[in-house]
């Protein structure tokens, strides 16, 4: 052969190679409202920047008739390129060659990203799109799967590891996402199960649409297994790119400052009027973070899960933070399980990634109930309050109402190393609410009086006048400062701009224990 | 003592099973069954809802404090439905879809616990 036809013979390699599984396997990918992998790579990263790696790599199984079975690129594409500029390492998976299973080879594409990513301290996103383990490759294709996972554990906390469903992802697939820090997933074409459907049905009689098991809105509402949930793919690199544009590459840079226009000193009206004068009655406290963060942008994660408790990024004078906050108007704010797992993991991200932690705190308590004690509300309690205190990246505790006992605490309270505390004046930061504390400090008083009714009511009006403030704490020095409402953007501004060179030194260890 | 006859890989083994006295039932009941993280499943609908209806149900255990709706009202996405007064909140209870009232199950002054079914929308 002379060197053009070399030349040729390698273009035919590529053209076959990027063709995947044909057009008759891509035309059948379409019409399930999905892109191939190399489109969907094409369309996640700006244009034209991706470099596609080892795309002549070919399986080496023999068993059961593969030797003589092609599988062009391994069933997926890894490479890297840019998002919003910013060096990004991706793989995807493809479908349309046998059905984007996983074998020894295809394992071998993903950890070679994985290596480079962590090398490089640039986020990976793995796009994923796969039957799940190529059976004829046995105990090789397992061994694939657990060095992925193997690679995603070290990585975790050095780089963002984002894990994006298009499409079947079951049984040991699942496990990569599961160890990454954010997973993605896209409405009607993802799902994520341990055994599906006819699994299930054998086993357990139970009858259950792959949809309803492990769809987008399964895991993104009742499971808290995804964090995001996309109309479409388009949509689902839509939030892929926001989000990242909050986060750093790696654990030793700090996010992205960005320009955005809006004045540091701004005051915002509106706030002095926005809470409702019955401290029973609720109120949005997205409406508080949009009038406080730079142009109202909150950027949710996880918005469809436990949302008595709100997690997600802004900026602030261009600074990114990472915000924590109560929803007094689902479920009264308080916490429960589900809302304390889901606020521990973020704050444990933002630790790990220099992201300064705001918290806006409305709390009622913890949720009663046999069923949150059956479910351990005491150990996932007691996430929080460790996901807190471990965290070395500045603090800010802002208390717009309620802060009572336990989950005052538990809201980054000034003894779990908040490093400023601020109330509005209509915070109550107190051991109990007014009415239960009366109940219980003038018992005997209000049973013995002729009118109880009456002496209740006068005895709860008088611990509310007294202990339902900021000053109790404030006179304990538990609370920095007490501020008007409108004030609360500039002050967050001053206070980040003190804290950003905060340097927080504790004692070496292998690691903690978190009680998991 | 009851006796089987179980096949094991061509293999038939002969085996007695003894039922140990009134311990037996309560076994059979395993330890509370993983409580589920509820409150994130607002869906958690009873048996007894007719096929295809929506069920709204109570988020947390709290006392019924006012109902917005009547049987037969037709209610949309956003709606709200009653008021739940929990955690010495009030807390609003919304509609999840859009449909006409089929049966309101509470009264007002009921304490309900959470996943009992509210109000069925059909």
């Amino acid at each position: 052969m002379g060197t053009r036809e070399k030349i040729a013979d390698l273009q035919a390699r590529s053209t076959k190679i990027e063709l995947g599984g044909g057009q008759k396997a891509i035309e059948k990918q379409h019409n399930a409202g999905k892109h191939t992998a190399r489109e969907r790579i094409a369309k996640l990263l700006d244009s034209g920047s991706f470099t596609e790696l080892d795309k002549h790599v070919i399986h080496h199984c023999t068993n059961f008739g593969m030797a003589e079975k092609e599988a062009p690129g391994e069933g997926i594409a890894t490479g890297y390129g840019t998002i919003n500029g910013r060096l990004v390492y991706v793989y995807a998976q493809d479908f349309t060659v046998l059905g984007g299973s996983l074998g020894e080879m295809h394992a071998a594409k993903i950890c070679k990203v994985l290596d480079l990513a962590v090398k490089m301290g640039a986020p990976v996103i793995g796009l994923n799109d796969s039957g799940g383990a190529r059976i004829q490759e046995a105990v090789n294709a397992l061994s694939g799967f657990g060095k992925i996972f193997y690679r995603n554990t070290l990585a975790s906390g050095v780089i963002p590891q984002l894990s994006v469903i298009m499409g079947p992802c079951a049984g040991g697939a699942v496990y990569s996402p599961a160890l990454t820090d954010y997973v993605f997933m896209v409405k009607n074409i993802s799902q994520m199960f341990i055994t599906g459907p006819q699994v299930i049905k054998a086993v357990t009689g139970e009858e259950v649409s792959a949809e309803e098991l492990g769809g987008a809105m399964t895991h993104n509402r009742i499971s808290g297994v995804a964090h995001f949930a996309a109309e479409d793919e388009e949509d689902c690199f839509g939030q892929i790119r926001k989000l990242l544009s909050f986060l750093p590459a790696n654990n030793l840079e700090n996010p992205p400052v960005a320009e955005t226009g809006d004045d540091p000193g701004r005051m915002d009206e509106s706030l002095n009027d926005l809470l409702p004068d019955n401290p029973n009655m609720a109120y949005n406290m997205l409406d508080v973070i949009t009038r406080v963060v730079d142009n109202g942008e909150f950027f949710q994660t996880m918005p469809h899960y436990a949302m008595n408790i709100l997690t997600g990024y802004a900026r602030v004078n261009g600074r990114v933070i990472g915000i924590i906050a109560n929803q007094p108007k689902v479920m009264a704010g308080c916490l429960d399980i589900n809302a304390s797992d889901k606020a521990a993991r973020h704050i444990r991200f933002c630790d790990a990634f220099n992201i300064p932690i705001v918290n806006f705190v409305d709390v009622p308590g913890y949720l009663p109930g046999m069923n949150q004690e059956y479910g351990g509300i005491i150990r996932h309690g007691a996430k929080l309050l460790y996901a807190y205190s471990e965290a070395t990246v500045p603090k800010i505790t802002i208390v717009t109402r309620k802060a009572y006992g336990g989950s005052y605490l538990a809201m980054c309270s000034c003894d779990l190393g908040a490093d400023q505390v601020i109330a509005w004046p209509t915070a109550e930061i107190a051991v109990m609410g007014a009415e239960g504390a009366a109940n219980i400090i003038f018992r005997k008083e209000i049973e013995s009086a002729d009118d109880s009714v009456g002496k209740r009511a006068e005895k709860i009006a008088e611990y509310r006048e007294r202990f339902a403030t900021p000053y109790v704490a404030a006179e304990n020095g538990f609370v920095d400062m007490v501020i008007e409402p409108q004030e609360t953007r500039p002050r967050l501004v001053n206070a980040l701009e003190m804290l950003a060179t905060k340097r927080e030194i504790r004692p070496a260890k292998k690691h903690g224990n978190i009680p998991l | 003592m009851k006796k089987f006859k179980i096949n094991v890989n061509g293999k038939t083994y002969e085996v007695e099973v003894e039922e140990i006295g009134g311990a037996a039932p309560a076994a059979t009941t395993p330890a509370v069954p993983a409580a589920p993280a509820a409150s994130a499943a607002p869906k958690t609908a009873p048996a007894s809802v007719p096929g295809g209806a929506e069920v709204v149900s109570a988020p947390m255990p709290g006392k019924i404090m006012s109902i917005k709706v009547t049987v037969g009202q037709q209610v949309k996405d956003g709606d709200l439905i009653l008021i739940l007064e929990a955690m010495k909140m009030e807390n609003e209870i919304f509609c999840g879809t859009a449909g006409t009232v089929k049966e309101i199950r509470v009264s007002e002054g009921a304490a309900v616990n959470p996943g009992d079914a509210l109000v069925i929308i059909g």
